[in-house]
């Protein structure tokens, strides 16, 4: 499933249902974030949030770390962050730019400032450079100030020239598309990893060359060459292995088998670093490497009060391994600051889902992964317009139809089950099997959550894990009492389906409570989930009229769900009839993803049809007991 | 198993119409696994027949309630509070646990809400089959394990009859017939010689023909009542 564009839908969509940010009780303690980029951002956020005091001092004029100097506007737009961190300044965080630590103000100024605890949250600012020929030369870069000048402004042009990229990670792979889009030439891209070895992302590299990048690996730097004093391209040999045997980063090279690139301008972008020796001073300790001191669990540095987290001890990663660092760098000074031990991390005892099994797979409906729209090649060059364009709301909720809900699904309750198998006989996909015992087992990891077998388990044996599914018949009491408050006659109850397009907010927003004086609608995760008991509980309640829609079977990710929806409908139709109430309070529809908006001539439809029934029996009425 | 369906609603709301206050009674094993009175069944039957009475601006009263298994003392015990509450109980058990709850409560008048069918077992979901007419004298070894009692409908000894073509018996073209399947499986075992031997007229004594059963077995038993004699025993 596309978890993050499923997650950026929902930052995107749900932002103005958010609601005001709210913080914990006030605490008295002060805290200082040093570095206000993923890690000290999410560490700033997370302490606000349990009530302290914030400060956040930047060295730059503006906040956000590489967020906002090195990853490139194509892949994280600067108003997506300046949005984050205007919600992280509303939850009371004061962040100070301008202000770098060591040069403006010193670790103890800030404890006699009242600060109770620090958190350095450095990152990684300097691009490392190399030590061969011709680094000195007009036309040699370094990677970090590249991409900030690339985004930022204030670069030299590269427009029509030649360009080589140094190194195979992430970074170098955004300075490589960065260049494409100031225009150069051409882009070469030199690592010494083979393809399959290279540390950027495989689906990065991909799309760099689609963009035009030409990669060559497992190449090695030997010098830059020059003419004048200009660069000219850069000499490589092969390499003949990356890592040595036990594993290590050792780079070894053919030093006779030696190529070429002509280029005019080199960029290296081999690794990251900061300078930590304006800590020398102070007590916080270095190693022999000069990195910081620090507990892996607590954060903690060699001086009291003061913690680390983010790049700074990790080494280069991801936005998200920062933000985790710094979450866990505000769970620690909350822990110092109440005298608490912090929590080992406790071991994870949640059990693995299984696979899924061929029998399985071979029994669940195929809905192809809904690819993220993105900025077409042309486009992309000569600007920095973001590429992955977002979901639009029906491409989100059809790939979130995808998700098998894995673990989610039926639970089975041995002390009610009459093993009449049931469940065995009539699962689409195989799930529940007989146990050895006699009894039935209901395989979490091959179970769809469709809820079939719940609906037809004569012994009531069989719950869904999730709470909320549990709940419909309390959903379902509840819209007929707010329905039957409304006075209007005659109360009509949907059962309508809460996938697919039923759950864009164009629908929702129309079909809400207010819709029509009477009418209420229940969203069902699936009609598949409305048993008979549902249906004739509507009734007893005292609805005039039930509709049940559900998709058509092409827009269904489970099997059967028409089928079985339309035998409980009948089933019910026929005991109303029986009975004299009359089938035809309850009808069934299905509506295809395009034509949800129907709906409202359903409820037309079988409002009409009800209001020549008698009103409902069940219902007290004004003026009656 | 015991096979189950539940009784027509008209006749159950008949039977129920002299009550206000009724507990709908489910069983736990067979009624369950038959459709017909699990707590599914139960919950149903609460709903329809309480909407059926309100259509009648009736004002009844319906509890609900299921057993693990009607036909046994200690799980009708659960019930005795509920049973002192309400002025009937309507069994959704077969004529076993009906007869049980009549004699473990001999003040409460307890009413049928099924039939009992037969002794089979489910073909398919949604399909029973009666298997065994508890003659009480097994012959199944001579007959391939198909049962001629229950499943001819002449019950013949020595068959097939002449109502048998194409493998279907006279009486329903889906019934099969069952001496057709009794050659067949002997055939396919190479018995078929079996059958040349004729069967003598079967002792029908031990069935519900000889009148009202009962099994004692005293090395089970424990109470020291008077030894009564083994095996089948008539009243």
């Amino acid at each position: 499933m596309a978890i993050a564009a499923l997650k950026r839908f929902a930052t995107e969509y749900g932002h103005d249902d958010a609601g005001e940010p709210q913080t914990g009780a006030k605490r008295a303690e002060k805290i200082a974030i040093i570095g206000s980029g993923a890690a000290g951002l999410t560490a700033a956020h997370d302490l606000a949030k349990m009530g302290y005091g914030v400060t956040a001092f930047e060295r730059e004029a503006a906040p956000g770390g590489a967020l906002r100097a090195f990853i490139p506007e194509y892949r994280l737009p600067g108003e997506v962050l300046q949005r984050d961190i205007e919600r992280i300044v509303a939850l009371g965080v004061e962040i100070k730019t301008n202000n770098e630590l060591g040069k403006d103000f010193t670790l103890s100024e800030l404890k006699k400032g009242g600060y109770s605890a620090v958190v350095l949250a450095l990152g990684l600012p300097l691009s490392r450079g190399l030590n061969i020929a011709g680094v000195e030369l007009d036309g040699v870069l370094l990677a970090l100030p590249f991409l900030r000048e690339a985004k930022l402004g204030g670069g030299k042009t590269i427009s029509g020239k030649r360009v080589i990229v140094i190194g195979g990670g992430n970074v170098a792979v955004d300075v490589a598309r960065s260049a494409v889009r100031l225009g150069a030439g051409e882009v070469h891209m030199t690592c010494l990893e083979a393809r399959h070895e290279m540390p950027a992302f495989a689906w990065e590299i991909e799309t760099a060359l689609e963009e035009g990048v030409r990669l060559h690996c497992s190449k090695g730097p030997k010098s830059i060459l020059s003419k004048d004093t200009k660069v000219a391209g850069l000499e490589c040999m092969e390499v003949k292995a990356v890592f040595d045997e036990e594993g290590r980063f050792n780079p070894t090279f053919y030093e006779e088998k030696v190529s070429g690139i002509d280029g005019d301008v080199v960029i290296i972008a081999i690794g990251q670093a900061v300078d930590l020796s304006f800590l020398r001073d102070t007590a916080i300790k270095l190693d022999r490497r000069g990195q910081l001191v620090f507990d892996r669990d607590t954060l903690a540095t060699s001086e009291e009060g003061i913690f680390a987290c983010g790049e700074v001890i990790s080494g280069p990663g991801t936005a998200v391994g920062a933000m985790a660092s710094g979450r866990q760098a505000a769970l620690a000074v909350d822990c110092y600051l109440r005298g608490e031990q912090m929590a080992a991390p406790q071991p994870d005892d949640r059990m693995d889902v299984g696979e899924l099994l061929a029998t399985t797979t071979s029994e669940i409906k195929r809905l192809e992964k809904q690819e993220m729209p993105t900025l077409p090649l042309e486009e992309r060059l000569g600007n920095f317009d973001q590429i992955e364009l977002g979901y639009a709301e029906i491409l989100a909720v059809k790939e979130a139809q995808r998700c098998l809900r894995c673990g989610a699904g039926a639970e089975y309750l041995e002390d009610k089950c009459s093993v009449c198998l049931t469940c065995v006989r009539i699962c689409p996909y195989g799930a529940p099997i007989v146990t050895r015992a006699g009894s039935i087992d209901i395989r979490a990891d091959q179970c769809q959550s469709c809820g079939i077998c719940i609906g037809e388990c004569p012994a009531r044996a069989i719950t869904f894990r999730r709470r909320e599914d549990n709940q419909i018949g309390e959903r379902i009491e509840a819209a007929v009492t707010e329905a039957s408050l409304s006075g209007a006659e005659p109360v009509v109850i949907g059962l309508c389906c809460s996938y697919g397009a039923f759950a864009t907010s164009a629908f929702t927003k129309f079909f809400r409570d207010n819709y029509k004086p009477g009418i209420r609608i229940v969203k069902i995760p699936c009609v598949i989930k409305i048993d008979t008991s549902h249906l004739l509980k509507v009734f007893e309640l005292g609805a005039d009229g039930v509709f049940v829609v559900g998709c058509i079977e092409e827009d269904c990710p489970y099997q059967m769900s028409t089928f079985w929806a339309e035998r409980r409908v009948a089933a019910v139709k026929k005991n109303l009839d029986e009975i004299g109430l009359g089938g035809d309070r309850l009808e069934m529809y299905t509506l295809s993803n395009p034509t949800v908006q129907k709906l409202d001539e359903i409820v037309t439809e079988v409002t009409t049809q009800v209001r020549r029934l008698a009103p409902s029996p069940m219902r007290n009425r004004r003026g009656e007991a | 198993m015991i096979v189950v369906q539940q009784k027509p609603l008209d006749r159950i709301r008949q039977m129920i119409a002299d009550y206000d206050r009724i507990l709908i009674l489910g069983c736990g094993t067979c009624a369950t696994v038959s459709f017909a009175g699990g707590e599914k069944d139960v919950q149903a039957l609460a709903s329809i027949l309480h909407m059926a009475d309100k259509t009648r601006a009736g004002r009844k009263q319906f509890m609900e309630h299921t057993v693990k298994r009607q036909c046994e003392w200690e799980f009708l015990d659960e019930i005795e509070p509920m049973a002192k509450e309400v002025d009937t109980i309507l069994s959704l058990g077969c004529g076993i646990g009906v007869q049980a709850i009549a004699e473990r409560f001999p003040d409460v008048p307890v009413l049928p809400g099924l039939d009992t069918s037969f002794m089979g077992m489910p073909q398919e979901q949604g399909m029973w089959s009666e298997m065994c007419a508890a003659c009480g004298n097994c012959i199944l070894d001579l007959t391939a394990g198909i049962c001629p009692i229950a499943r001819c409908s002449k019950s013949l000894l020595n068959g097939p009859c002449g109502g048998s073509h194409d493998g279907k018996c006279e009486v329903s073209p889906d019934l099969p017939c069952a001496w057709q399947l009794i050659i067949e499986r002997l055939t396919k075992l190479g018995r078929l010689h079996e059958l040349e031997e004729l069967m003598p007229p079967k002792d029908w004594s031990t069935s519900a023909a000889g009148g009202v059963r009962r099994i004692v077995r005293s090395d089970l038993r424990i109470t020291s009542q008077d030894a009564t004699p083994e095996g089948h025993e008539r009243n």
